[in-house]
């Protein structure tokens, strides 16, 4: 009687939706509208768990585009591979007044495989839908099942979609049958709602009446501002494989015994290991030589299919080829320190994400693999995907997070090393010489450590002609003509790179008179400010601490007197700080610049003192000297 | 095309002619063996520009010739390639990974990839160590429903490494052959290509790019396509060595112009016993082939939607333009582009097109043009060649065009016209098209000719600033700016891909520091045929300084050119703005009665040879009051490399001239 009643509601629901005039625009409550380009009229996710490998999702989402700008949120595009299929599209589209204008048919939605920008291969496909219409606003309203044969992880759900759109109405239930065990996490103050039918029990989670926000700078994403739900398995089944997740312990035990066995290596790659390292006398001196030996033997290919994303391919297979993933090239990593009597443990990382939540344990929260050596007196993390990268530096993309160490007796969360202020430098010091016409000759030695030897030594990998087109593009000196350049990594094995540019220029006078005006930093220049936003909602963070240094020597022309320096200035905040120091004697101008800032996640309501930062500064580096022409 | 070939042939099998072999000639024999790498090949070392190379191709060659399928009982072609690379530096590892894209029709015709070999040859101890292409290193991936791509990645390849790849594909497309590059973005050592066409087939071939290619053979050579029967086919070698890499530089069409390539395209069948079967080898053969085509010339002509729409879309105007007018734009507010350019609509019926409310280019604009026809007003498609489909090479070849605007003719005046986007006012056309000229075809008399699609709406903009200047040291006062052609075009489209008027006042502001704006107004937004007018109130801080008594500033405010576009020392290619341009500044500004003007910079104008652009900037001050005014007109869409270098200077001076400050002094 139960079951009869089920599909009566849901008939019935199903007429309601379908009758016209539903998704007119003039029912949209106007808050809603507001900074709005699209609102989300109604989505509905239902996720039905049938067993350790298997669930049927049901979506289904109706969203109003309110402008052109809004376009782009209209499109469907939705993804699988080969665990799941999705079938039963069904998509329509409405005119203003909640008039349908068409249904579109299986012919118009594309199926083609997703790239994700770096694999070879990966099995992710896409279903593709764009909705097109001529005038505005119109809504869109489109839905599908999906099936799942393996279930690693679970959809999310999330109220807001970004900024620029809200949500009239959204939901999401779970349903499990009674002995499945699942774990979620919700945002702060979302209610859950459990109820229990048969032997099936269901959550729900619903939000209604958002409002759009405006795009905000700098924003370390909108989890403060949205109503969110992850849900993630225990148990599960997937790719003939079975496993736990209770707990990253669990996680870890899964992930290591998936690499079992992995780790041998052919009779005579341990021969060469043994070779390589027969000289060495300390463990890190055999690290050195192993970790440089696979810089210069292998290359990155990522091949992504089915169980393969977080099975390593065998250390003996790698052993063939040289080529590998991050997986791959980790674990043979391991295999060859291992075979030096050094032990290791692969570690899954979040790549410029999260840092990973030590309290709940998911898929989803890592993307990454690199391994840990913990020596005797300290600890190296090792980077395997780079041929570049001095051996433990694993770049600001993996620093400072939460990570999952894989060992023998399960997971375990470590956290990686922090590369602070005083780690991320930029030293520069820079000579700049006029002649008596006012051309200066101008010559710049910088020094770049970790976070920003890592921005730079991109540029060194470049050709000569791309490298001349970037220092020059990167220049703040007006006309320069660039004479000569160097890049030197002294030491490979550390992240420091230095710099030698050679500058001419006619332009850095500005003559008014018998006067001549010269900007007084000519290196390191703020060129601009960002705006205020009142009522910022969201956090905010800048993407790496660091510190600059610059020191400006300038011989000035024949036959000029300095007439006037600025004050010397101090700037202090929580943000940072910065000074600069002017001081003349005979015909040299000495400049002194120092910043430091620091990446802290900060509250919405220090941004505008955030700008203020800014803009004295911005002022600071546009201090001119005033020199006047003897006569 | 060529359905009944071995029909044609076997029928002459059975008759017996027969045919004479024609002598070949003697040339230079190269030898690219599969496996053969001479330890020597080690050794090569790139140098001169490309020093720096991240790896060299050694060789790369290419034979394609003919085949009888035992399938379809026609023509299929077969293009196998040979390619050798050394690797230099870490960079070339991609090299390592080889695509191939392969081909499905909505039919049963296909392109199938019938081998594949590959290795990697590394130099150990003096020895050559070969690693082959392993099974599990090959993939193949659906892409979509019409490309399959296959994948292959090369084991132990590392700084040295010599790779190589040979592979044979199959094609049942023969229409267009697989063309040739000679040259890539690392250095090329040889580059060659094979040709043999039989001699039933006849094919044009498109030459372009800035690098000379060599033809050493052009001969007759004996070709058995059906067993027993002798043939011949034509057979052609076209080669280059020592080819430098080529660079991307800026204000391009598309760097594949540049390219030295070659390209085919089927002209005409001649089977024995059959007639001359002629495709597209004249421009009336082309036009004469349009016009009969379900998507192009027959799709023009199904009048049935026209007929029930224009009544309600005329309402009796009697004015052609007019009429052109309200069909232009009946078009553009019911058909939506789906952001694809292509020549041929991509059903038969403009009805459809309208019913599903969105298209191709060439959907939307013959679309267009049936209705123009049941109005009885006189237009013509314009097949045109992207700016990112590359040059047409001029002569009679249809697969080089991409996609098709419309002219009318009203009177004696031509208007150009494309309904894929809103914004476009009549004569302008979208900036894809600019590539200088299009081909126009008269289907009714199979006729056609190129014509210039340049535009003649001038592209401009004007900033017109009237500011106070006070004893703090801000500008207060209005701004107007006006756009026109492409400027207002590019407006246009940036305020409506906007949120709302607030996001696009903050985008405005964005790099203006020190800019507060008031009542912010846009004028003629949908008014496509008048000025594009903005105004506002303003406060500017920031932008004039003080240091002692002096107070200076850069007039030009936040219109500034700060950059030489032109930075390189030399350039190779032309330089292809797309469009002419005018843009125009002029600041009136009141300063404080304490002030007195120090220095105003000199004026001056700076012009091009033969009027071919201009900059001015000057300067007028009288009491309290100054003008400055400011103008660049780049009166050409394209520049030869002969003329970069004047360019070059001309922008020199402006970055220059509008750095410059005006001071005042302060009085004590």
């Amino acid at each position: 009687m139960k079951y009869i009643l089920t599909i009566l509601v849901t008939v019935f629901a199903y007429c309601s939706i379908s009758a016209q005039g539903i998704y007119d625009v003039a029912k949209i409550p106007e808050a809603l509208t507001k900074d709005a380009v699209a609102v989300i009229r109604n989505e509905e996710q239902f996720f039905d768990i049938k067993g350790l490998g298997s669930a049927q999702y049901d979506y289904k989402i109706a969203i109003t585009i309110l402008s052109k700008a809004g376009e782009d949120w209209g499109d469907m595009e939705e993804v699988y591979d080969k665990f799941s299929t999705i079938n039963n599209i069904k998509a329509t589209l409405y005119d203003a007044t909640g008039k349908k204008v068409k249904d579109y048919k299986s012919s118009d939605i594309k199926d083609q495989s997703l790239s994700d920008g770096f694999s070879l291969l990966q099995d992710n496909r896409v279903k593709l839908l764009k909705f097109t219409s001529n005038t505005y606003p119109y809504t869109v309203e489109y839905s599908f099942s999906q099936d799942f044969k393996g279930l690693l992880y679970f959809p999310s759900w999330r109220d807001l979609k970004g900024f620029g759109i809200s949500t009239e109405k959204s939901s999401y239930a779970i349903q499990k049958y009674k002995g499945y065990s699942m774990r979620y996490l919700t945002s702060k103050n979302l209610k859950t709602d459990s109820v229990i039918i048969g032997n099936k029990i269901q959550y729900k989670w619903k939000s209604a009446d958002i409002p759009a926000i405006v795009s905000e700078p700098l924003n370390a994403g909108i989890d403060n501002i949205s109503a969110w739900i992850k849900v993630a398995p225990n148990q599960f089944e997937y790719d003939g494989t079975t496993g736990n997740f209770d707990n990253w312990k669990d996680f870890g035990l899964w992930m290591y015994n998936l690499n079992v066995d992995g780790n041998r290596l052919p009779d005579a790659t341990k021969l060469m290991v043994q070779n390589l390292i027969k000289d060495a006398k300390t463990p890190k001196q055999k690290m050195q030589i192993l970790y440089s030996h696979l810089q210069q033997n292998t290359r990155y290919v990522s091949v992504q299919l089915g169980i393969g994303g977080f099975r390593p391919i065998l250390a003996e297979k790698v052993a063939q080829v040289n080529y590998g993933d991050c997986k791959a090239l980790s674990n043979y990593m391991k295999a060859l320190l291992n075979e030096a009597g050094i032990p290791s443990n692969l570690i899954v990382i979040g790549n410029g994400m999260q840092s990973m939540n030590a309290n709940y344990s998911s898929m989803g929260q890592a993307n990454h693999m690199i391994l840990c050596v913990p020596l005797e007196k300290d600890t190296t993390f090792l980077e395997c995907t780079s041929q570049y990268k001095p051996m433990g530096f694993i770049g600001y993309d993996n620093a400072d997070r939460n990570v999952l160490l894989v060992t023998d007796g399960g997971g375990k969360i470590i956290h990686t090393p922090i590369y602070g202020v005083k780690d991320n430098y930029q030293i520069r010091k820079t000579n700049i010489k006029f002649n008596d016409e006012g051309t200066a000759e101008i010559g710049i030695k910088s020094a770049y450590g970790n976070a920003q030897f890592e921005n730079v030594f991109g540029i060194t990998l470049q050709e000569p002609s791309e490298q001349r087109k970037i220092i020059i593009r990167n220049s703040d000196i007006p006309g320069v003509e660039l004479l000569t350049y160097k890049y030197e990594q002294k030491d490979k094995t550390l992240p420091v790179i230095n710099e030698e540019i050679n500058f001419k220029t006619t332009q850095l006078l500005t003559k008014g008179g018998d006067k001549a005006f010269l900007t007084l930093n000519q290196t390191n220049r703020k060129e601009s400010v960002p705006l205020k936003v009142e009522n910022r909602k969201t956090y905010f963070a800048v993407p790496f601490s660091y510190n600059d240094e610059d020191e400006i020597i300038y011989t000035l022309p024949k036959g000029y007197s300095v007439e006037f320096i600025p004050k010397d200035i101090n700037i202090t905040s929580e943000f940072g700080t910065y000074t600069a120091k002017f001081a003349t004697k005979d015909n040299t101008i000495t400049y002194v610049r120092t910043q430091t800032m620091s990446n802290k996640k900060y509250p919405p309501e220090k941004y505008n003192e955030y700008v203020e930062f800014n803009k004295k500064i911005y002022q600071a580096d546009k201090q001119k000297a005033v020199l006047a022409k003897a006569l | 095309m060529c359905r009944t070939a071995l029909k044609f042939l076997v029928l002459m099998l059975c008759i017996g002619t027969g045919y004479s072999f024609a002598q070949t000639k003697q040339t230079v024999k190269r030898e690219f063996k599969f496996g053969k790498v001479l330890p020597a090949e080690f050794e090569t070392k790139a140098t001169g520009v490309d020093s720096s190379a991240s790896a060299i191709k050694l060789f790369d060659v290419g034979e394609c010739y003919f085949e009888i399928s035992p399938v379809t009982k026609d023509f299929v072609y077969v293009f196998e390639r040979h390619i050798r690379y050394k690797i230099l530096n870490k960079n070339g590892y991609d090299l390592a990974n080889y695509t191939i894209n392969l081909y499905k029709g909505s039919g049963s015709e296909k392109e199938d990839l019938n081998y594949m070999d590959a290795s990697t040859y590394n130099l150990v101890d003096g020895k050559i160590v070969i690693s082959k292409l392993n099974k599990d290193a090959k993939f193949s991936e659906a892409f979509n429903k019409n490309y399959t791509v296959k994948k292959f990645a090369l084991p132990n390849v590392k700084e040295g490494s010599i790779i190589e790849f040979k592979y044979k594909i199959k094609s049942d497309f023969i229409f267009n052959l697989r063309g040739w590059r000679f040259q890539s973005d690392i250095p090329t050592l040889w580059s060659e290509y094979n040709v043999r066409i039989p001699e039933y087939l006849k094919y044009k071939n498109n030459f372009s790019g800035y690098y000379q290619v060599e033809h050493p053979l052009h001969e007759t050579v004996s070709a058995t396509y059906v067993s027993g029967l002798n043939s011949n086919a034509i057979y052609d070698k076209y080669t280059a060595a020592n080819v430098p890499a080529l660079k991307d530089e800026p204000f391009v069409t598309t760097m594949d112009d540049y390219i030295p390539k070659i390209e085919f395209e089927l002209k005409a069948t001649q089977f024995p016993n059959d007639v001359y079967r002629d495709f597209n080898s004249s421009w009336p053969k082309i036009i004469t082939s349009l016009a009969e085509r379900e998507d192009f010339g027959l799709f023009i002509n199904r009048n049935g939607y026209a007929k029930s729409v224009l009544p309600g879309i005329l309402k009796g105007e009697k004015d052609t333009l007019a009429c052109l007018k309200l069909i232009y734009d009946y078009v553009k507010s019911n058909i939506k582009w789906n952001k694809e350019h292509e020549k041929y609509a991509t059903g038969t019926n403009p009805k459809t097109v309208f019913e599903k409310k969105t298209g191709t280019t060439a959907d939307i604009n013959l679309s267009l043009l049936s209705l123009l026809k049941e109005a009885k007003i006189e237009a013509y498609p314009v097949l045109i060649s992207t700016r990112s489909n590359g040059e047409h090479p001029g002569y009679p070849i249809i697969s080089a065009f991409n996609n098709v605007i419309l002219v009318a003719k009203v009177g004696k005046d031509f208007h150009f016209l494309d309904a894929t986007d809103k914004d476009l006012p009549l004569d302008l056309i979208s900036d894809e098209n600019l590539s200088h000229q299009g081909f126009y075809v008269d289907l009714k008399n199979a006729t056609g000719n190129w014509i210039s699609t340049e535009t003649l709406i001038p592209s401009e903009k004007i900033f017109s600033y009237n500011l106070a200047l006070n004893k703090e040291n801000k500008l207060i006062g209005k701004i107007n700016q006006y756009s026109r052609g492409y400027s207002a075009l590019a407006l246009r489209d940036n305020y409506r891909n906007t949120n709302n008027e607030t996001e696009f006042i903050k985008k405005f502001k964005k790099d203006k520091t020190g800019l507060e704006l008031t009542n912010y107004k846009i004028d003629n937004l949908d008014n496509l045929d008048e000025l594009l007018t903005e105004s506002m109130d303003v406060v500017i801080e920031d932008n004039v300084e003080e240091a002692g008594n002096l107070v200076y500033f850069t007039p030009l405010l936040f219109e500034r050119t700060k950059e030489n576009l032109f930075k390189l020392e030399e350039r190779k290619f032309p330089v292809d703005f797309a469009f002419p341009f005018k843009e125009s500044y002029r600041i009136t500004l009141s300063f404080p009665e304490e002030y007195e003007i120090d220095k105003l910079p000199k004026g001056g104008i700076y012009k091009l040879p033969d009027d071919k652009g201009t900059f001015s900037i000057n300067y007028i001050s009288e009491g309290k009051a100054l003008m400055v005014k400011s103008s660049i007109s780049i009166n050409k869409s394209l520049y030869t490399s002969e003329e970069y270098f004047d360019l070059k200077e001309l922008f020199k001076a402006i970055v220059e001239k509008q750095a410059e400050q005006v001071v005042f002094k302060k009085k004590v």
